[in-house]
């Protein structure tokens, strides 16, 4: 038991309670703030692996002092095995996962500070209340506190999109929460069936009981649970059908708010996705249905990325699309497929917080994100447009970039799984992302700028080029040693096999 | 009686999630449609306190004068229960939320129908 | 009689559902909310989870319709 482990959430917490409480004190809310996201990547590589029993009820099995004068009655059964606390548990795979939301989680809040006049404790608040909850999904091996967490980020996410101050933000979030308001109660459904057919809220307790024969695996209430629990997943991830109200959103919020919603959204589709698969792995279409999921959100996304013409509109379907990549690994049920899909998440985090914050530029500069009124923006800052150049190459998979790499591994895995035809489909698609993000930079950078567009003479934030600097360093890294994520994310891919 | 209070109960609390899935999705108003999602919640948290219920248990409180046997045959299941009261406490603040975004459209557009405020996509 | 009353609470939370929902009057409809909330409550306690229905007697029928006759109160009474 490392101590470490619920301070990955309860830091982030109690920093977000208490930049709520100094929201004014502008100095003290910005060193706060800086410090809090700073430590949040940091942690997760100080920790050493294991589970957190809350409360310290540790399974019988493993708390001899208690099960000593227990009855056979209680030893002898499941029970002794059962655990009966809150269990967080902490491996590889969430040590990269939560280091890399703890990065982008950094440089949002970093460019959110340094972009905004004032620094707002209440704006930060929200971040990082999203931020802890996410990683609480991560953690999390109970499916009832992992409900609340989903239900704190869906919230979190809302309050980003309102504290936005862009047009027509309200309208946006009230229809995100009255949607979120029909799939909370009823993933909490399917959670409930669940416990009603296993008794237990413990992922591992339920896959326990389910592969050993305590309850029928053919029970239809858990087929009822998997369509429900998938229904929630949807939501959760901006999926179809809540694609274009999740793109919506993304457009409705700053550009930072954007970049960490993205991260959000993408790691609460491989906690949620990966869960679906430990428990109903077993039922053959289960896969199927991830894998017709991710299709459909890979061509529906990117078609309607095509007709938009607000570019953090285009944005925020090119970043839905990407999710279709990761369902696919995960729906292709090999090793290799579900260790391309779970790096293909983290190379998708980095990549879309990179682009989001690039084109935050424009968005500082011009105050439009109308790509017909955009033009001539390359001649104005050309560093900025090539770093938002490089982004866009390595969101469609240019080598040495990271996407590359994943992407390559979806590839193979899908030829190795028999496949090939899901092979030519993300090709093609990738193409056809590539080719939208082409569309949208020449409007906006390259072509000759409209004579009525005006640019104004704000410098752009040393924070937003260290930000995006930084970006592109760890998407080099990935891309060159794409092993040192791979080796972490494969543990986690074999044990779903 | 013919049906037992546990089935009757199951169908309440199906028949207020439906109720309240078809208030949110087809009623113009607003406030309308955020009560039929409260309705949505409680019915859920009814279904889950109904499967922990046990018919003809007793409450699950460990009382002096009981025996170990005799209170895990008769008590009810208590884990859901935990369950509901964090549930309940969501469903409300959720709730809230939606309400002061409600205030504030009011403000906006002088309006509660959603086909005017939510209704055609702008960008 | 006295074994019939949760069969008229389950009826009641329903019954008090639909007539908050077929208001005019929103202000009505908000009060109306406890009626459910309320029901809810006792049946609760019938079914053997007295913490719950504390906690669902507060939120369900106080909280909420307060909620719901503040909002109405500050925007429009009426269903146009």
């Amino acid at each position: 038991m490392d101590p470490f482990i619920p301070i990955m959430v309860i830091l982030p917490i109690a920093s977000a309670l208490f930049l709520n409480l100094l929201h004014k004190n502008d100095r003290t809310v910005k060193i706060l703030a800086i410090v809090t996201a700073l430590v949040l990547p940091i942690i997760p590589l100080l920790t050493g692996y294991g589970s957190h029993y809350f409360g310290g009820y540790a399974p019988l099995s493993q708390n001899s002092a208690i099960a000593q004068g227990l009855p056979s009655l209680i030893t002898g059964t499941q029970l002794f095995i059962f655990h009966p606390a809150i269990t967080y548990v902490f491996a590889s795979a969430q040590k990269v996962m939560i280091f890399i939301l703890g990065i982008v989680a950094f440089f949002a809040v970093f460019t959110a500070l340094n972009e905004t006049k004032k620094p707002s404790g209440v704006y930060a608040f929200l971040m990082f209340m999203g931020t802890a909850s996410v990683i609480a999904i991560l953690l999390s091996d109970d499916i009832f506190n992992l409900y609340v967490f989903f239900e704190i980020a869906a919230l979190a996410q809302v309050g980003i999109v309102i504290a936005s101050n862009v047009k027509h933000n309200y309208e946006t979030a009230l229809k995100y929460v009255i949607l979120g308001n029909i799939a909370g109660p009823l993933l909490l459904l399917g959670i409930a069936l669940l416990l009603g057919v296993t008794g237990n809220v413990n992922i591992t307790d339920i896959i326990y009981s389910i592969k050993h024969g305590l309850v029928n695996p053919q029970n239809p209430v858990l087929l009822m649970a998997l369509g429900l629990i998938t229904f929630g997943w949807l939501y959760g991830s901006g999926l179809p059908p809540f694609h274009t109200i999740k793109s919506a959103l993304y457009s409705k919020a700053l550009p930072h708010g954007a970049a960490l919603i993205q991260a959000f959204t993408v790691f609460m589709m491989v906690a949620l996705g990966v869960i679906i698969l430990r428990i109903f792995s077993y039922l053959p279409f289960s896969k199927m249905a991830i894998i017709a999921v991710s299709l459909l959100a890979l061509v529906l996304s990117i078609t309607m990325a095509i007709v938009q013409t607000d570019f953090k509109r285009i944005l925020g379907y090119l970043a839905l699309g990407e999710l279709g990549y990761i369902g696919i690994g995960l729906g292709l049920g090999t090793t290799l497929g579900i260790t391309a899909g779970l790096f293909q998440a983290v190379n998708e985090a980095i990549i879309t917080a990179f682009l989001f914050i690039g084109f935050g530029t424009v968005l500082y500069k011009t105050r439009t994100s109308d790509t017909r009124k955009l033009g001539g923006m390359m001649f104005k800052n050309p560093r900025v447009a090539l770093l938002v150049l490089l982004a866009g190459l390595a969101m469609a998979g240019v080598p040495p970039l990271n996407a590359f790499q994943s992407k390559l591994m979806l590839i193979q895995a899908s030829l190795q799984a028999g496949v090939p035809e899901l092979g030519i489909i993300m090709i093609l698609l990738s193409i056809v992302t590539f080719m939208t993000f082409m569309k949208a930079f020449y409007t906006i950078y390259m072509r000759p700028k409209p004579p009525e567009l005006v640019i104004h003479d704000y410098k752009i934030p040393k924070a937003t080029i260290i930000s995006l600097v930084a970006f592109l360093i760890i998407c080099l890294i990935l891309g060159l040693f794409p092993q040192i994520a791979t080796s972490n994310l494969q543990t986690l891919a074999s044990s779903l096999v | 009686m013919v049906l037992s209070a546990q089935l009757f109960s199951f169908f309440t609390a199906g028949s207020l999630i439906v109720i309240g899935i078809f208030a949110a999705l087809f009623l113009d108003n607003l406030i309308k449609k955020i009560i039929g999602l409260a309705f949505i919640g409680d019915g859920v948290n009814l279904f889950i306190i109904t499967m922990g219920y046990k018919p003809g248990g007793i409450v699950y409180i460990f009382l002096p004068n009981m025996t170990i046997s005799n209170f895990a045959q008769t008590a009810s299941y208590p884990l859901p229960f935990a369950l509901v009261l964090t549930s309940i406490v969501i469903g409300a603040s959720t709730l809230a939320v939606m309400l002061g975004l409600v205030i504030v459209l009011n403000k906006r557009h002088d309006s509660l129908s959603a086909s005017k405020i939510l209704g055609d996509e702008r960008d | 009689m006295i074994e019939y009353i949760e069969y008229v609470l389950m009826l009641t939370t329903v019954l008090g559902a639909v007539i908050a929902l077929i208001q005019r009057d929103l202000l009505k409809a908000a009060i109306l909310t406890g009626i459910p909330g309320a029901s809810l409550a006792f049946l609760y306690q019938f079914l053997l989870a007295p913490d719950v229905a504390l906690t669902q007697a507060i939120v369900g029928s106080a909280i909420v319709p307060v909620f719901f006759a503040l909002a109405v109160l500050r925007t429009r009474r009426m269903e146009e």
